[in-house]
């Protein structure tokens, strides 16, 4: 074991690390950097024994904001800590996604990537104590940065902006051919690319369409699909959808409306006290109704979580209780959920989703 | 398109990880009990490309794993978990005398690993599936500070953290240049650590450089706000241990915790330059062999300086915990002889448990950090003469690799058990 006269070399703070026979405090994380939906084990060594340590995690949206997160432990009789780990009642990945915007930022905040060739770079300290805001002085013992991304190595991204069409490409690395995925997103419309590129990190040519902003019609969606299902790399026949909130709307009008060929879709459906404009259990039951008349309930599958926001996204992510709805920056829609169930919401549908796709598209 | 059967899936992970560290190559959906090879290539900064293959068997289940199963050739035999990154070597029809050295750390290199069917004639198929991977010099959160000051050239790294940290100075050889890897790899390891540049390559004129350049340099590391000043180490390789045996021997100002010497050279520099030590040389260059492809083992001249006392830094001097890290095929100079020689000196002055030392068997002289592709032999600009050569490096590729991994997690204890600690570790 390695000793350290360590007193003479810490910033202020309110305890001083007087022992001679401890390192310095060290916090690593293993793996540093990892793509958004997998996990990251935290780990605490040479803390006094059984003392009160923070684990403040923060980092800047794209947009500039600041998140964060502050999570309570106390060291074991080792003088260590770990999340991830074996230590008791703590829920691994619950200092990501319980991250919320830094107090005195802007508000009705929703963190979601615009640039996904780039990370998100969160800074984990490790504080004397249990604190919990960002007034008052605190003590950093240590701490590590670690790297969330939303695409993996080699993946392409193309913008597609040809005969009206507008959106962006994302193609695995390899010769392929691969599967394809259309993703549609939902009410707040725009372009959101971060699904996609996630997707193409685990074999899939995944298209993400704008619509709104750009267009309300609704023969992009099929062509988009067309697009999709003639790209050189993609086999036709493995091509699904994927669609959220108003997003489901639409995916159902392309196979009952415009006779394109769909081998598969995924739906997120979930039944939850949701209040505000938006009842997703009429939207749910009417998408039943359609799909009945059309004799195609054997494609459904549903995916239900009670008490689970609206919003279902790649796992990890802080939920959002409130969000400026793009589509009236004055409108702010109660998406509703609670943290810890939306997360494990989030988790187990997104699990649920990949193993959906690879037995449809890929075998 | 479209698809008759379901498509291997190749998976690498971590995808993106720190140059020392570990993957797992996976493959799944194959048909079984068939013969596959699995290939990898880099691009280098310099325009070439690498590659390493190993020739694998699917199993009942259609799968290859390359951390449990073996290769049956290639470039690498046998259960190697890293046989695709260590094994890397120029593609046929390559230059002659390379040597991969990643001169941007603040960006990864990108490996793309292949699936092909087939063992010998795979080049003849087109790739089945590949995936990309991401080898990383740099942790996230590392900060890279130019220095320029003082006549100074450098780059210094600074682990994220309110520290304080230990301190590296890391003196490369006689290549020249500022190569700052090894440097980021520490500092992601926990350390402020600053790679010096100390003359450029080809530049006979910069290598007249007296000692008080690196006291700067070892200053800056020393009075940095974040660096806890009586834990300051160096790192050093061939040229670089001539710079720091004269340094820690001679020099008020250096007084490091510990030292690291790889591939060691004992050689006294006259007059506190290392032009010295330059102008020394060119009188043993009748000792210079050449092998069947011509290339140059300078081990010979090593040997007739050892044999001069006047030429040597007097090492019973040291004050300090010094690990010497040699290969014993080292082709370039006589290393492993300069280790006993600097055992004989220090065991005699008494100051032989400061002494620590590890001889690699089949390892020649460029030590690198684990996974470097092994460098047999490369081109080197003679200052002296003025002119280019190919010097023989020496070393097995497969035990070179071993000595490289093992190596590097000696230091790191080395370095953890004398920075990190406050017991005496001075005489």
């Amino acid at each position: 074991i390695t000793i350290w006269h360590s007193h003479c070399f810490y910033p202020a703070g309110k305890v001083r690390w007087k022992s001679n026979t401890r390192p310095a405090p060290v916090l690593t994380a293993a793996p540093v950097r990892a793509l958004v939906d997998e996990q990251v084990s935290i780990r605490g060594h040479f803390l006094p024994l059984h003392c009160p340590v923070t684990l403040h995690a923060r980092m800047h949206s794209d947009e500039g904001d600041l998140w964060e997160s502050f999570a309570h432990y106390n060291a074991d009789e080792r003088g260590t800590f770990s999340l991830g780990g074996s230590y008791l009642g703590c829920e691994p990945m619950g200092l990501f996604w319980s991250m919320q915007p830094a107090p005195g930022g802007r508000e009705g905040l929703r963190l979601r990537k615009k640039s996904v060739e780039s990370p998100y770079t969160v800074h984990v300290s490790l504080l004397e104590g249990h604190v919990s805001t960002s007034e008052g002085q605190w003590s950093e013992l240590a701490a590590v940065t670690v790297e969330r991304w939303y695409i993996a190595p080699g993946v392409k991204r193309i913008e597609i902006n040809q005969n009206g069409l507008v959106g962006t490409l994302f193609i695995p690395p390899g010769p392929g051919p691969f599967p394809a995925m259309l993703d549609l997103w939902g009410m707040g419309g725009g372009l959101q690319e971060y699904r996609s590129s996630l997707l193409a990190s685990k074999g899939y040519v995944s298209f993400s369409l704008a619509y709104f902003g750009w267009s309300l019609l609704v023969f992009l969606p099929q062509a988009a699909f067309l697009l999709l299902q003639d790209h050189p790399q993609v086999v036709s026949d493995r091509v699904g959808i994927i669609g959220l909130s108003f997003g489901c709307y639409l995916t159902l009008r392309i196979p009952t409306k415009t006779g394109v060929k769909v081998r598969h879709e995924a739906y997120f459906i979930n039944l939850s006290n949701v209040f505000g404009t938006f009842n997703s259990w009429f939207l749910d039951h009417q998408i039943e109704e359609r799909l009945r008349s059309a004799g195609k309930s054997h494609l459904l599958t549903r995916l239900s979580y009670p008490g689970a926001g609206h919003l279902i996204e790649p796992p990890y992510s802080p939920s959002a209780r409130t969000s400026i709805s793009d589509v009236s920056a004055a409108v702010i829609t109660m998406w509703g959920g609670h943290p810890a169930l939306h997360a494990a919401a989030q988790e187990d549908a997104w699990k649920k989703i990949l193993d959906y796709l690879e037995k449809n598209l890929r075998s | 398109m479209s698809l008759s059967s379901p498509p291997p899936i190749l998976s690498v992970r971590p995808s993106r990880a720190l140059v020392d560290e570990a993957f797992e190559v996976l493959v799944e959906n194959l048909p079984p009990v068939s013969p596959f090879t699995l290939r990898s290539l880099h691009h280098s900064e310099d325009g070439d490309d690498w590659e390493a293959y190993g020739h694998y068997f699917s199993d009942h289940s259609g799968r290859v794993s390359v951390s449990e199963d073996l290769s049956f050739g290639g470039t690498y035999s046998g259960r190697e978990p890293m046989g695709l990154i260590w094994s890397l070597r120029p593609v046929p029809g390559s230059r002659t005398g390379l040597r991969l050295r990643k001169k941007d750390v603040t960006t990864p290199m990108l490996i793309t690993i292949s699936l092909y069917n087939g063992h010998e004639d795979f080049r003849d198929n087109s790739p089945l599936v590949s995936m990309v991977t991401e080898r990383w010099y740099m942790g996230p959160g590392i900060q890279r500070i130019e220095i320029t000051d003082g006549g100074l050239r450098g780059g210094l790294f600074i682990p994220p953290g309110p520290g304080p940290f230990p301190g590296i100075l890391d003196l490369w050889g006689g290549g020249g240049g500022l190569l700052e890897y090894r440097s980021a790899l520490l500092a992601s390891r926990g350390y402020i650590c600053l790679a010096l540049e100390y003359f450029k390559t080809g530049q006979m004129k910069s290598t007249d450089l007296s000692f008080e350049y690196f006291e700067k340099a070892y200053h800056v590391l020393k009075d940095h706000p974040q660096v806890i000043p009586d834990r300051v180490g160096i790192i050093s390789l061939c040229l670089g241990t001539i710079v720091t045996l004269s340094l820690v021997v001679e020099s008020a100002e250096i007084k490091p915790s510990c030292v690291v010497c790889i591939s060691n050279m004992i050689n006294k520099s006259p007059g506190k330059t290392l032009s010295g030590f330059h102008r020394s040389i060119p009188s043993k260059f009748n000792k210079i062999r050449v092998d069947e492809n011509n290339h140059q083992i300078w081990r010979d001249v090593g040997l007739a300086l050892l044999k001069e006392p006047s030429m040597k830094v007097d090492v019973a001097k040291i004050n300090c915990p010094l690990m010497l890290v040699n290969g014993c095929d080292d082709q370039n100079w006589c290393a492993v002889e300069t280790a006993d020689d600097i055992s004989k000196t220090m065991n005699a002055a008494g100051k032989g448990h400061l002494l620590t030392r590890v001889d690699y068997p089949d390892t020649g002289h460029l030590i690198e950090p684990p996974f470097s592709p092994h460098c047999f032999a490369g081109n080197f600009f003679v200052y002296s003469s003025n002119e280019k050569v190919i010097q023989l490096y020496g070393g097995k590729t497969k035990p070179h690799s071993d000595a490289q991994d093992d190596s590097w997690r000696k230091i790191l204890s080395f370095l953890r058990h004398h920075l990190y600690c406050s017991h005496k570790a001075k005489m």
